[in-house]
């Protein structure tokens, strides 16, 4: 078994350990471990610049936003009735999806490798957005000033009561 | 023998079926974003694959790249949008954000 296949077989345990658990917290660290699998796997397709960004952004700051967020609905956590029992019974799910994908999934990857190499080879689209990627990184620019103007209208600064 | 590629969305497939069924069952709000986070990491692994096996690998950084800056700014409105409804209603249970019923 390769070190590829044991990084996926990492986020694939720590997705359904951040699904299954009890705790709020705990389920943001596992998300936290899933994106370092994840960066992981990307420096082990040689793609560096993606993988920086999904260990600093991913794995950072939204870890960060989401320990945050739980430590503000800290007091509602066991109040929400989730069935536990849904949970209790996701790997058996898995397990069902696992089973499936390996009889009928399979084949059908494969022939998507084949239709990927086709598509791949005539790269116009690929090579269109990368040399117009400046249109792109003001898409980017404008949603992350649109997330911030959000948030600013979602929580206002609070006036001073005379 | 499996090839890497077809192994590697094996796996995919079961990460997403993994967040699929987290945003399926829960009635929790922030569970519902980390479903949301799972689904969108596989579909991250994905275009890398894809990516890969094509040789288009600096396109597939720039998607993942522009993939990673829209995530960050859902999960950031999200969670702020839960935090102000649990401060109006005092819940994070999707089955109470029912204030817009006609």
């Amino acid at each position: 078994m390769t070190y590829h296949t044991l990084l996926f077989i990492l986020v694939a345990t720590a997705a359904m350990t951040a699904v299954m658990a009890r705790n709020l917290l705990l389920s943001a660290i596992m998300l936290a471990l899933v994106s370092v699998g994840a960066s992981l796997i990307l420096f082990d397709f040689q793609a560096p610049w993606a993988a920086v960004f999904e260990l600093s952004v991913c794995a950072g700051l939204i870890t960060v936003l989401f320990v945050s967020a739980v430590s503000l609905i800290r007091n509602e956590e066991g109040k929400v009735k989730d069935l536990r029992a849904r949970f209790y019974a996701m790997p058996l799910v898995i397990a069902i999806v696992a089973v499936a994908t390996w009889f009928y999934g399979i084949p059908f990857f494969d022939s998507l490798k084949n239709c990927a190499l086709s598509g791949g080879r005539n790269n116009s689209l690929g090579s269109i957005l990368w040399d117009i990627r400046r249109f792109d990184l003001l898409g980017q620019v404008s949603i992350l000033a649109a997330g911030v103007f959000v948030i600013n209208s979602i929580f206002p600064r609070r006036k001073k009561q005379k | 023998m499996i090839n890497s590629f077809t192994l590697d969305w094996f796996f995919i497939t079961l990460i997403f079926s993994a967040g699929l069924y987290c945003m399926l069952v829960s009635r929790n709000l922030l569970r519902q974003f980390i479903g949301l986070e799972i689904m969108s990491k596989s579909c991250l692994l994905a275009v890398i694959s894809v990516g890969s096996v094509t040789g288009n690998l600096a396109l597939a950084q720039a998607l993942i790249i522009t993939m990673i800056v829209i995530e960050v700014v859902v999960v950031a409105v999200g969670l702020s949008l839960l935090v102000k409804n649990y401060r109006l209603t005092n819940s994070i249970d999707i089955w109470s954000l029912n204030n817009l019923r006609g």
